[in-house]
């Protein structure tokens, strides 16, 4: 999910070579957003106009656009990252069961490129990396979790540094997230992982496995992590073919838009993407982006 | 014959009301957006006077909402009073409230005026409002130039 402030200078090689440092300081005046499209019914959109959105940007409301594009990325990217903590003991053969159904379903999408991390006690470990359908689930993974600590937010914060080194600006990135959302032990904090899925372009997808029958915080954190990032999330129940379905779709039908930045105000700018006739239309986009303060 | 006298009347008294009523339709545009919190409905109107607002745990949308003349920000009674923001919204005018429709809507939806300025006023802040702005920026080229002077060497 390619997006952020962009200079809009002639660059030259010396430029070039230093863009990392220069390219947040110089004339940045030019913002992109890249976002999907549902209706009421959760059906993504992929015949969306320009005069059906307007972007809600540091609280000002944004209704002309540099451009706005259907985004043609070239790869996608699929991370899996299961939790195999002690916390979702129960749910855990459900939860590998509905990877399996989302791998073998998946038959459209490149071998490479999937991958699969897992996660329990400090650190979370990489499966497989473009072959994974060949690997036997259930070897890897012992009959039933035998306990352990939940570094959900580090794994995030691994999975998403891992994405982003091994893919360019023309693949669109999904990390799908199998958990209940408890993080026990993590070093990084909730907007650590946030941060990291947005720095490196990453949509967050969640798959909620618990069973509580009310909303418990570790579904709120999964929703948050999904929202926060362009993502969606689901339940266990609502099916792995679903999980892949949508973000097929969303990966067919990603628009990207161009804005005039709006504010040099340093920070954080808080964007919304909001309708301007269909109040049912629910646009997924990162929250927003950071621009830097001048003194630093 | 007397009911019927009074059944006209009460006729002519209604269209007068509705003419009235849509003659005092505006047209506004919907500048700016964000979730604040909520007004206690039944102080809202002193409080944004007084500039002392009871304030509940519920984020609202407020809107800056501009007309040829006055500028209106307006404030919704719950998190999920959100409108359309075409390019043009209109609006009217009840009882210190202002009415917008929403399309497929069956009532209008309500919103407290938090605060009101004539536009030239409102103008006048915004011009201020991008000269800060505009500093900021030049600070940020000066920042660039620096760095690229720096990595030069």
């Amino acid at each position: 999910m390619a997006s952020g402030v962009s200079a809009q200078n002639a660059e030259t090689p010396l430029d070039a070579t230093y863009r990392s440092a220069a390219t947040f300081r110089s004339d940045a005046s030019e913002v992109r957003m890249s976002f999907s499209t549902t209706d009421r019914d959760d059906r993504v959109i992929a015949t969306l106009q320009p005069s059906d959105f307007a972007i809600v940007d540091h609280d000002l409301v944004i209704r002309d656009f540099r451009s706005f594009t259907l985004t043609e990325y070239s790869h996608i990217d699929v991370t899996l990252l299961v939790d195999e903590s002690g916390s979702i003991s129960p749910q855990f053969r459900q939860e590998l069961a509905s990877v399996t159904r989302f791998l073998a379903q998946s038959g459209g999408v490149p071998e490479q490129s999937f991958s699969i991390l897992s996660f329990r006690d400090l650190k979370p470990t990489v499966l497989c990396q473009g072959n994974c359908r060949a690997l036997d689930l259930g070897a890897q993974f012992p009959p039933v979790s035998s306990g352990g600590q939940t570094p959900l937010y580090d794994s995030v914060v691994f999975a998403a540094r891992l994405m982003g080194q091994r893919s360019d600006h023309h693949t669109r990135k999904f990390l799908v997230i199998f958990s209940d959302g408890a993080d026990t032990i993590s070093l990084r904090s909730f907007s650590d992982a946030v941060d990291s899925a947005l720095d490196n372009d990453v949509a967050i997808y969640t798959v909620d496995v618990s069973k509580a029958p009310h909303v418990h915080p570790g579904t709120l954190i999964l929703r948050a992590l999904a929202v926060n990032t362009g993502g969606r999330s689901f339940s266990l129940e609502s099916g792995a073919s679903n999980v892949l379905d949508a973000i097929l779709k969303d990966f067919h039908a990603t628009y990207t838009v161009a804005y005039k930045l709006p504010s040099h105000a340093a920070g954080f700018h808080l964007v919304r993407i909001l309708p301007t006739r269909d109040l049912g239309l629910q646009f997924h986009c990162r929250r927003g982006y950071y621009y830097p303060n001048p003194e630093n | 014959m007397k009911r019927t006298l009074l059944l006209t009347v009460m006729l002519c008294s209604l269209a007068a009301l509705l003419s009235a009523e849509n003659r005092n339709h505006q047209q506004g545009t919907i500048v700016r957006m964000r979730m604040t919190d909520c007004i206690a409905p039944q102080h809202a109107f002193m409080s944004a006077m007084s500039g002392v607002q009871a304030t509940m745990a519920e984020s609202c949308p407020e809107y800056v909402l501009v007309t040829d003349s006055v500028v209106y920000v307006i404030i919704g009674k719950s998190s999920n009073q959100l409108i359309p923001l075409a390019e043009s919204t209109p609006f009217h005018f009840q009882n210190n409230e202002v009415l917008i429709r929403v399309d497929d809507a069956r009532k209008e939806s309500r919103f407290h005026v938090k605060e009101m300025l004539l536009r030239p006023e409102w103008e006048r802040n915004q011009r201020i409002l991008d000269a800060a702005d505009s500093a900021a920026m030049q600070r940020h080229v000066n920042g660039a130039l620096l760095v690229d002077a720096d990595a030069r060497q």
